[in-house]
């Protein structure tokens, strides 16, 4: 974007630099400073969440949100497939009314709406199916967009070599396309585990729902769900960190 | 960073002692009801709720988490306290000889599903017995007679009854029968809900609203814990809990029944009572509800 | 039926409103990202980190309930609108970022040899060709940030998926009444898209 900086434009970045640590600082100052107002430093309000038995309950929370993702994801995952491999109408129009409507409308026709047409499925499900159902057709377009971005001479090569449509998929197209898809795999499986947390609406005991209840119960509001907030992030990051990690040693191998 | 980890460690241990000594009311109050609690001597029809219940060894209950003096868990120690909870647990020792049970998370929107697929044995939630829900559920009981009453901030002044909610705005419980009977007493106020009971207290105290409409029991409790919360006369509606059971089950709601008028009968009901909402609610103990045959 | 059309206000106010403030202070942390000031570019990505990587619906009720808490008092609607508007702004500005940088780089060289400021070769040479570019990733965040205002209900504010589900309380009517909110979700995606598909042509 820019070239190496000479002594001018260095002394410019260095006033920015100042200027822009003086305004972040005040931010911060400011925040804390009304914090501290109210009492939401106080040391008696955060020595809780040093105790082993509080992080236990959170992190079964966690454990839950971890479950309901994973499972989210494999039939998510299988369903994405399954609609990428047959692009119809059909699929099409499937994708698309899943792209604009919210989630929760889903949760909801799960809980009032199939009832009363005895479709009656444990809680558990009734949170992972309507995430499941929408987050298909995320991965539909994903997938998709994954074997368009191989060159279609890739395959035509492997053809010409003699190997089998099957093998072409499987050792020449597939193995590109998961290079390409990967930045996108990993931003669906934090977007999938962020919704984990309507489990808050449909009272599945996931971290958020735990949130809540330990909230309640010991009137720390403000320190529970920043709590909980910074276990989302540190998870999420983690996981963006680890699939780069990955990809990063898978590179490396195929080289 | 080594004085750090130390100091640390310190707060944690001091923190593990502390939590013990924190938990309130715990097993000794229940040990004192068990003590005193019938069990069951009727026979046992193979297939039927009470033998798949023995056969699992353990009560399986739907009910709140968060619901103070009802049903309220303490997330350290993991113990369930509280009118609802108690009650759930003379149940399970009533069938089993022994106080097993699991409680499952429900909603108003998900009671009735969980019981019609079998997922628990009964509701046990403060369940308002309604010509419109005993098309799905069959109720035991009632248990309790309450109503929904209203509660403000400290100081609030003009509002004296139902009526005065008109054109005010107006805290609910989401899908509680409080909506209901908000429209009905004053259609022109403003709802606004939220998911549980202490949203909707914290709602009322930042000053989302000028009311807040719940269940008395409820209110009662939260009153208790809260100096900012006052109560507003009698409750506007009559409620009367059941509890719930899969629909259809005539052999399995009697059961519940005869246990019901059996601990009614012996005060141990009044003695829960005590033990519970009897800590804020001052007075004897109300009678039980009776129970029709 | 009066409730019916709170909902529907609710949630398009809601969407716009929270939108226009996205594209606010999205702007603010792509330009905090690309600019040669390492504190900024810094602070640009935690901004981006953190936010997408804490789901809506916590944000929410932090700001729901947590802000009156430090002293910060606004009607129900606003505090939604804040905790929306600042949430989609990180993926606004990582859309915005993203755009940029597809302009090849020799695009770039290209202006600075010739003799360019960093001012001049954004304004003239990179802006132009990305503007077109992040006119749809735009629209799909447009189109996100539709569906996540139902979440706001979640929190007391009546949008749509709310107002739906009281009504359907009252009405019994599930299917009806769910089905009629999907569609008005489905016609407010088509409008985003649909604008989106002018704009690209305009700026093509």
């Amino acid at each position: 974007m820019f070239d190496a900086p000479g002594p001018r434009a260095r002394r410019r970045v260095f006033w920015a630099s100042v200027v822009s640590a003086a305004v972040l600082l005040a931010l911060v100052a400011l925040g804390l400073r009304q914090f501290a107002a109210n009492g939401q430093l106080d040391a008696d309000r955060w020595r809780p969440y040093l105790t082993w038995p509080v992080w236990r309950y959170l992190l079964g929370g966690l454990w839950s949100t971890v479950v309901a993702a994973f499972a989210t994801g494999v039939l998510a995952m299988a369903g994405g497939l399954l609609l990428a491999l047959r692009p119809n109408r059909f699929t099409r129009a499937y994708a698309e009314v899943m792209r604009t409507v919210p989630v929760l409308l889903l949760v909801y026709v799960m809980l009032f709406v199939l009832p009363s047409f005895g479709v009656n499925l444990p809680l558990f499900w009734k949170l992972v199916v309507p995430l499941a159902l929408s987050h298909a057709a995320s991965y539909a377009v994903i997938f998709r967009a994954g074997v368009e971005s191989v060159d279609p001479g890739q395959r035509e090569a492997g053809l010409s070599l003699g190997m089998t449509d099957g093998s072409v998929t499987r050792f020449v197209v597939l193995p590109q396309a998961v290079r390409h898809m990967t930045p996108l795999l990993v931003t669906q499986a934090v977007s999938l585990l962020k919704d984990t947390s309507l489990g808050y609406v449909v009272s599945y005991a996931e971290l958020l729902f735990n949130g809540r209840v330990l909230a309640n119960y010991n009137g720390l509001l403000i320190q529970t769900f920043l709590v909980v907030a910074f276990i989302y992030l540190v998870v999420n990051l983690a996981l963006s960190r680890l699939a780069h990690r990955l990809e990063a040693a898978r590179a490396r191998a195929a080289r | 960073m080594g004085r750090l980890f130390v100091a640390a460690v310190l707060l944690f241990v001091a923190g593990c002692s502390g939590g013990e000594n924190a938990v309130p009311g715990g097993g000794g109050k229940l040990d004192a009801l068990l003590a005193k609690a019938p069990a069951y001597t009727g026979q046992v029809v193979p297939g039927s709720a009470v033998d798949r219940i023995k056969k699992r060894g353990k009560l399986l209950i739907g009910g709140s988490q968060d619901a103070p003096l009802l049903s309220q868990l303490d997330p350290v120690s993991g113990e369930l306290t509280g009118f609802d909870a108690y009650l759930g647990k003379l149940l399970a020792h009533h069938l089993l000889g022994k106080p097993e049970t699991e409680l499952l998370s429900a909603t108003s929107e998900t009671r009735e599903p969980l019981l019609a697929n079998g997922t628990v044995d009964v509701i046990i939630q403060t369940y308002t017995i309604t010509p419109a829900r005993r098309e799905r559920v069959a109720f035991a009981g009632p248990y309790y007679r309450s109503g929904q009453s209203i509660a403000v901030r400290k100081g609030t002044s003009g509002i004296t009854g139902p009526a005065d909610l008109a054109g005010r705005t107006v805290i609910a419980g989401a899908n509680t029968p409080a909506i209901a009977a908000i429209k009905q007493a004053a259609p022109t106020a403003r709802i606004v809900e939220f998911g549980s009971d202490p949203e909707c207290l914290t709602a009322l105290k930042q000053g989302r609203g000028e009311a807040y409409v719940q269940d008395q029991a409820i209110l009662v409790a939260d009153a208790a814990k809260d100096g900012e919360l006052q109560l507003v006369g009698e409750p506007f509606t009559e409620d009367l809990y059941g509890i719930g059971i899969k629909h259809g089950d005539a052999e399995f709601t009697e059961v519940v029944d005869d246990w019901l008028r059996e601990i009614g009968k012996s005060g141990l009901w009044q003695e829960v009572w005590r033990q519970t909402i009897g800590t804020v609610v001052t007075g004897e103990a109300p009678s039980p509800p009776a129970i029709a045959s | 039926m009066s409730l019916v059309l709170e909902g529907f206000l609710n949630t398009v106010a809601l969407t716009l409103l929270s939108f226009a403030g996205a594209l606010l202070v999205g702007l603010v942390v792509a330009v905090m990202r690309i600019v040669p000031v390492p504190l900024l570019r810094g602070a640009g990505a935690v901004y981006v980190e953190v936010w997408r990587n804490i789901p809506l619906l916590a944000w929410l009720v932090l700001f729901v309930f947590g802000l009156p808490e430090v002293g910060v008092r606004m009607p129900l609607f606003w505090t939604a609108f804040c905790a929306i508007a600042l949430y989609e702004a990180a993926f606004v500005a990582e859309a915005l970022r993203s755009g940029v940088s597809s302009v090849a780089t020799g695009q770039g060289e290209a202006a600075r040899a010739l003799g360019l400021s960093f001012g001049q070769s954004l304004r003239h040479v990179v802006l132009p060709q990305a503007g077109r570019r992040v006119v749809q990733p735009l629209a799909n965040v447009a189109i996100a940030l539709t569906m996540a205002t139902a979440l706001a209900g979640v929190v007391g504010v009546v949008d749509m998926t709310r107002a739906a589900q009281r009504i359907n309380l009252e009405l019994a009517q599930p299917l009806l009444v769910f089905t009629g909110a999907g569609l008005c979700y489905l016609v407010m995606a088509a409008g985003i898209g649909f604008g989106a598909r002018v704009l690209e042509r305009r700026l093509a």
